[in-house]
């Protein structure tokens, strides 16, 4: 009986043939490289008796293998070592390529297990070594011994279905990973992405392109594009057409409408090839414009449309953390609208407000001002950020101007409806100021603040109906610009200053374009009154509403037409208007204004040339060359021949004192001198005047 | 006990042993001079859980046969259970179910032995 409990070879062999098959059956349902080695490991070293085991893989990229399995070794001795291909016993196998007998004690890393004895075999990708199972002395019942031939041989089969399996894993994880990689790409881009089988089944999509289509992964994939697509044809035939032609088609702005969502794309459709060149699909690509375009209208809110393509264009313009600028601030304020909609419907209130915002951002965009906030019936704007200029004072100061005339026209409007016009203050000052978005995680927005934003504010409160009132900063920037003109006033105080401060009112022509004539003459004499420096007593208001008088009376007694007429009293009206900003060269400033404001009165080019002639007509010596001009002429020194002649001159005398010590003498011989070459060019005038002004030059002759 | 005998306990006298890890030379060798002790005291029966042996290799399967050889000179037996499906393929290939039995469950081996 006992003879019947031996092992013999035959049942070995029979283990052995039975391990090898559940070791080839098995290898391929492991998805796991770990879990893969560590089965071959241990049925190798069941099935040779070997005492222990050990499996050693491939580092990637490197000659370097490192432990992937252990069996019944404590492989803390092992810990540190490099166990290199090109090193002791692995180097041996990676030049033989089979199973070999070792003798453990001849390898200086594996002499540290204690072993005695070892069967080496390779794990090979093609010809390459991607790792090693090595099993440590082998069992009998006499004790541990080397290993046999039959046993290597057994070992080498074992390696070479282990190397099939290991490399089935590692292609299949690094298929994963490359999928997984793309899929990242994938999702992480903005773009939206799906493709195409031939069958036109959408068979991978991107997290973006869902967003735009609306609808759940789930919902698209393995559904045909059409299907998917169905109401949007233009995109069905798209997709048609490239799958057809084999062609890449982009089109650009598409309105693309699923499931309730409208969304506008560029679209970009390209065949889908595999490597033989032989079409498999489509790859549509879709960029949402909606993100842009909430870009942009986000930002239209704020600054001007230029501004956002500057921004767009090249973001290192912006300046939009915490910075200190200089900036110039805008503070606009409805005079009496609180109690004056107080006796409005909360519609009108509403209405009116929207109406006068809607004109007033107008300007503010048109000058570039980024609109910081509205604040009840306030406005306030900055210049000089985010994105600054030099001009940003100037482009300030021009907005303020055209707020005041846009809201002139507006008035206009709103009486025609029986509404009462509105009426703002407005107040600007330069000065440096913290920038930057200001506010709570749930609400932050982007603003200016510091004394220079407080000062502007008090400005505005200070100012009164009409008004443009700003700082001594803002006047130093721009009193150098012809086109404005300041009136200093009385300092005032200010809260949170000690000082008072320099204050300057800006005059401006109020420029309304619906008034009759006579209501434009006034709005020529109001600015006068309002503008022209106080030390001119002879170029006064007095003076010019003369002239005006005298050109009317002139110009009916020498027959000119109507047409001719306006344009008479225009120039009439304008002749002195430069001494407000230039007294030396006051005819061609009083031009420059006729040329930016009168085309808005509805004049034409060449009738502001006319009215710009007759100015520059009357500079001493007078030079006229036609009608208009002559009478102009005669009215701006019709005072020669007339009573008041010595009344006017004095005032005359007066003024030129200010800046030339004139004695006596001098003046008298200036005004002979002047008489002299002086001549009436028109007829009437010469009626009226020529005795008058023999008579006046004799009396100032006659004075000692 | 060493590493490889985890636990040893007795149920209606048989002697239920418990291993772990590899049933090898050293593994076999362990078992067998426990149940060469119990034997010596007066234990017939003995129930190895294999619940935590996934491996074994010949020579442990050839202790396993002395163990039976001498178990049969007192009549005593020896059965297993919890085996996993390579340990039950290899006891089977190597005769060892000829003389000894494996069993489902630890209940189902008390009752038998």
């Amino acid at each position: 009986m006992s003879s019947d409990f031996k092992i013999n070879d035959l049942q070995l062999k029979y283990l052995e043939l039975e391990t090898l098959l559940d070791i080839t059956h098995e290898l391929n349902s492991f998805d796991q490289i770990p879990v893969l080695l560590q089965e071959i490991l241990i049925k190798s070293c069941g099935v040779l008796n070997a005492s222990s085991g050990l499996i050693l893989i491939e580092d990637d990229n490197s000659d370097v293998l490192h432990i992937g399995a252990h069996f019944n070794i404590d492989i803390s001795v092992l810990k540190g070592l490099i166990f290199n291909k090109r090193k002791g016993i692995i180097s041996k196998i990676n030049e033989s390529r089979k199973a070999l007998n070792i003798t453990i004690e001849d390898d200086s890393f594996l002499s540290k297990t204690q072993c005695k004895f070892g069967l080496i075999a390779p794990f090979l990708d093609k010809k390459n070594l991607v790792g090693v199972i090595i099993l440590f002395d082998k069992e009998s019942r006499k004790g541990l011994s080397a290993f046999l031939d039959s046993d290597a041989n057994m070992l080498s089969a074992i390696a070479s279905q282990a190397s099939v399996a290991y490399n089935n894993i590692k292609l299949i994880e690094n298929i994963k990973e490359a999928k997984t990689f793309n899929d990242n790409v994938m999702q992480s881009i903005v773009t939206g992405v799906f493709t195409t089988n031939l069958m036109g089944e959408i068979n991978h999509i991107n997290r973006a392109a869902t967003a735009i289509i609306n609808l759940e992964k789930d919902l698209v994939l393995g559904n045909h594009f059409e299907y998917v697509f169905g109401s949007n044809q233009f995109i069905t035939q798209l997709i048609n057409k490239c799958e057809l032609e084999s062609i890449t088609i982009s089109e650009s702005q598409i309105l693309l409408e699923c499931n309730g969502r409208s969304t506008t794309v560029n679209i970009s459709v390209s065949p889908l090839m595999n490597d033989l060149g032989q079409p498999i699909g489509s790859v549509v690509a879709m960029e949402d414009l909606s993100n842009l375009d909430k870009l942009k209208s986000t930002f239209k809110k704020y600054v001007s449309k230029q501004i956002v393509d500057q921004i767009l264009e090249n973001e290192d313009h912006l300046n939009l953390g915490g910075q200190e600028l200089e900036v110039t601030t805008l503070f606009s304020d409805i005079r009496g609208f609180t109690s004056m909609s107080e006796k409005m419907s909360p519609k009108d209130v509403v209405d009116s407000l929207n109406e006068y915002f809607d004109k007033m951002i107008e300007v503010v965009f048109k000058h570039n001002g980024t609109l910081d906030k509205i604040i009840g019936d306030a406005l306030m704007v900055i210049y000089g950020a985010p994105i600054g200029s030099n001009n940003d004072a100037e482009r300030a100061l021009l907005t303020a101007i055209e707020m005041q005339q846009k809201l002139e026209e507006l008035n206009v409007v709103r009486m025609t409806r029986g509404q009462s016009p509105l009426e703002i203050g407005i107040g600007l000052n330069t000065g440096k100021a913290i920038s930057g978005n200001i506010g709570s995680k749930v609400q932050m927005n982007y603003t200016v603040i510091g004394d220079a934003v407080n000062l502007s504010s008090r400005l505005c409160s200070f100012a009164k109906a009409g008004q443009i009132i700003v700082s001594e900063s803002v006047f130093s920037a721009l009193k150098n610009k012809s086109n404005f003109a300041f009136r200093e006033l009385t300092p005032i105080h200010v809260k949170g200053k000690e000082d008072a401060v320099n204050v300057f009112e800006v005059a401006y022509f109020k420029n309304d374009s619906f008034s009759s004539i006579e209501e434009k003459y006034d709005q020529i004499e109001h600015f006068l009154i309002s503008n022209l420096p106080g030390h001119l007593v002879y170029h006064s208001i007095d003076h010019i509403r003369d002239v005006v008088e005298k050109s009317e009376l002139y110009g009916r007694l020498e027959n000119l037409s109507e047409h001719k007429m306006h344009l008479l009293k225009t120039a009439a009206w304008l002749h002195d208007i430069g001494y407000i900003w230039d007294e030396k060269a006051h005819e061609a400033r009083g031009c420059q204004f006729a040329k930016e404001f009168l085309p808005a009165w509805g004049f034409a080019f060449d009738e502001i040339d006319a009215i710009c002639e007759m100015i520059m007509a009357t500079r001493i010596p007078q030079t006229p060359t036609n009608l208009m001009q002559e009478i102009l002429c005669d009215a701006d020194l019709d005072y020669l021949g007339r009573d008041d002649y010595f009344m006017i001159s004095d005032r005359l005398l007066m003024e030129i004192r200010r800046t030339n010590d004139l004695n006596s003498n001098d003046w008298k011989k200036l005004q002979l001198d002047f008489f002299n070459k002086h001549q009436y060019y028109t007829a009437s005038a010469n009626s009226n005047r020529f005795k008058g002004k023999q008579i006046n030059a004799q009396k100032i002759a006659n004075k000692n | 006990m060493n590493d490889f005998i985890t636990n040893v306990k007795e149920n209606n006298s048989i002697v239920i042993i418990e291993t772990n890890g590899y049933l090898n030379n050293v593994g076999g060798e362990a078992v067998s001079t426990l149940v060469y002790e119990k034997m010596a005291q007066g234990k017939t029966k003995f129930l190895i859980n294999m619940a935590s042996t996934k491996i074994v290799n010949s020579i442990g399967v050839s202790i396993l046969i002395e163990i039976i050889e001498k178990l049969q000179e007192v009549n005593g037996k020896i059965g297993y259970y919890n085996l996993a499906p390579i340990v039950a393929k290899t006891f089977n290939i190597m005769g060892l179910t000829k003389y000894s039995t494996v069993y489902e469950t630890e209940e189902a081996a008390v009752n038998e032995l």
